[in-house]
């Protein structure tokens, strides 16, 4: 938000807060439908249909129900860190939700007001930092139950999340050499404007396989599957909450799904050029935001469509398509890249120069 | 940009942990409570454990937790000068190859060394001639 930092900005930004909260929770009930039917669809089922129209309300009543359930605390458990860590893989998302640029801006009463909760000058790095933290919420999950199936379910996130997340920071290097700036405001404005007219200037089209090896990273991160070998169920029973039940279950559940819109929203801003497309100027606020949704809708079916798609992967194939196929594909990647762009700089200045 | 931007910020902390906080708490007075002792044991698919899960695992966790603090403190590195490579130029491009070509090289050495392997190299050397000689068995045959 621009202006000066008065009272009224503090009052603008709690109701963007409570917003973006209550939001964010719509969103994942909508989110958890839409993945239930699209995959009864992909299956030749019908999925959720009695819970109100079209069982829309499904994921509400499964809340409420979980809500009323016991949470069974088992004798072998850490009990502080049993509870905290649902909160740690909590929070971090709610974190994330608030740096997301969802829209360009609106102006009420002569004042800008960014439709975004805050832009910070390294978001870029937050949201890595707050990935990270994320990492702890399930292993200490697993580590805390006092139990096996957890303990091999949280031993194994951590790894492959810490993994992944390396292949992540490789892969967002690129983008932020092409857009100069750590900022999710700034990388939007960057990505504005079409080369040749029609070609929309998006880091993806030039940083293609950073692209891709984002969102590579961000099934694995989100441990969806064909990476689900954190709860793969055949397995490791629930995996690093096999010891959780009621609202403490619901609360993983509630972020892992809405990790999955999150690190879609990141890669659509980072790479496709966020909220940037054609609008019109009737509602002008408007149509950056109905971009930047549809954008993250098509990543976060692309999701939805892998899940029911794609087998899960055996743990060693897991780290080895990590560390001995992305991080040696991105080096060299990060290598080419940079010798390209430096030199067209230099060609650039020579002919700017005279 | 002042450090009153991470206000938001702090606002969705507090928000994000209330709402964690308070559902945990209210959940405990609707939820029934209604422990047994058998409920209470870890799970074991039924059955009443007799072991305690193991407080040792394999040593290739650690390995990937040591390869990760390296690498990614060097990809931090790499941030400041992504941001600023706009402005560097030629200099930018030459500090950086140097930088990644060593990296590429401890990289080769750690791959090597086997670091990387999920399993020792012995097992995934009889692993895949397991997985071949039934086919070169069947080529054969089919030749004959």
């Amino acid at each position: 938000m621009t202006g000066p930092h008065d009272g009224w900005w503090v009052l603008g930004s709690a109701l963007k807060v409570v917003i973006l909260f209550a939001a964010t929770l719509i969103l994942v009930m909508a989110l958890v439908y839409i993945e239930r039917k699209v995959v009864a669809f992909m299956q030749v089922r019908i999925g959720p249909n009695q819970a109100g129209p079209k069982g829309i309300l499904q994921t509400l009543a499964d809340g409420i129900k979980l809500f009323f359930k016991e949470p069974v605390t088992p004798r072998a458990v850490d009990r502080p860190i049993y509870i905290l860590a649902p909160l740690l893989s909590l929070i971090p998302m709610f974190l994330v939700v608030a740096i997301i640029p969802f829209g360009n801006s609106i102006t009420i009463n002569g004042r800008e007001i960014f439709l975004q909760g805050t832009d910070l000058n390294i978001g870029i790095l937050f949201f890595l930092a707050m990935s990270s933290i994320g990492v702890y919420g399930i292993t200490l999950a697993g580590w805390a139950s006092g139990s096996k199936y957890p303990l091999i379910g949280g031993i194994r996130a951590s790894a492959q999340m810490i993994s992944y997340e390396t292949c992540m920071g490789l892969a967002l290097i690129p983008a932020v050499m092409t857009t100069g700036t750590l900022s999710m405001r700034g990388m939007v404005e960057a990505q504005s404007g079409t080369w040749l007219g029609f070609v929309p200037r998006w880091t993806g089209l030039v940083q293609v396989i950073p692209m891709l090896a984002f969102f590579i990273c961000a099934i694995a991160e989100t441990n969806r599957p064909p990476f689900d070998l954190v709860e793969a169920e055949t397995e490791l029973v629930g995996g690093f909450h096999t010891e959780y039940s009621g609202i403490r279950f619901a609360i993983f559940y509630l972020a892992e799904f809405a990790n999955m819109f999150t690190i879609s929203a990141i890669a659509v801003t980072v790479f496709l050029g966020g909220w940037n497309g054609p609008g019109f100027s009737f509602l002008p606020w408007l149509w950056p935001l109905l971009w930047f949704f549809a954008k993250t809708g098509v990543l976060v079916f692309i999701f939805m469509w892998i899940r029911a798609s794609l087998p899960r992967f055996r743990y060693d194939q897991l780290m080895s398509l990590g560390w001995k196929r992305l991080i040696p594909v991105l080096l060299v990647w990060l290598l080419l890249s940079s010798g390209i762009q430096a030199w067209i700089n230099e060609a650039s200045n020579h002919v700017a120069g005279g | 940009m002042t450090i009153a931007d991470y206000l938001p910020i702090l606002m969705m902390l507090v928000v994000g942990a209330l709402f964690g906080g308070v559902s945990m708490f209210v959940s405990k007075f609707l939820a029934p409570r209604r422990p047994t002792r058998t409920k209470l044991e870890p799970y074991e698919c039924g059955i009443v454990a007799d072991k305690e899960p193991p407080e040792r695992f394999p040593v290739r966790f650690y390995m990937v937790a040591m390869l990760f603090i390296l690498f990614d403190i060097e990809i931090v590195f790499m941030y400041p000068w992504a941001v600023a490579y706009g402005r560097l130029g030629v200099f930018g491009f030459v500090e950086m190859a140097v930088f990644l070509l060593i990296l590429l090289g401890a990289y080769a050495y750690i791959w090597r060394e086997g670091v990387l392997d999920w399993a020792p190299r012995r097992a995934l050397l009889v692993g895949s001639r397991s997985a071949s000689e039934p086919d070169a068995a069947h080529e054969a045959e089919k030749a004959a």
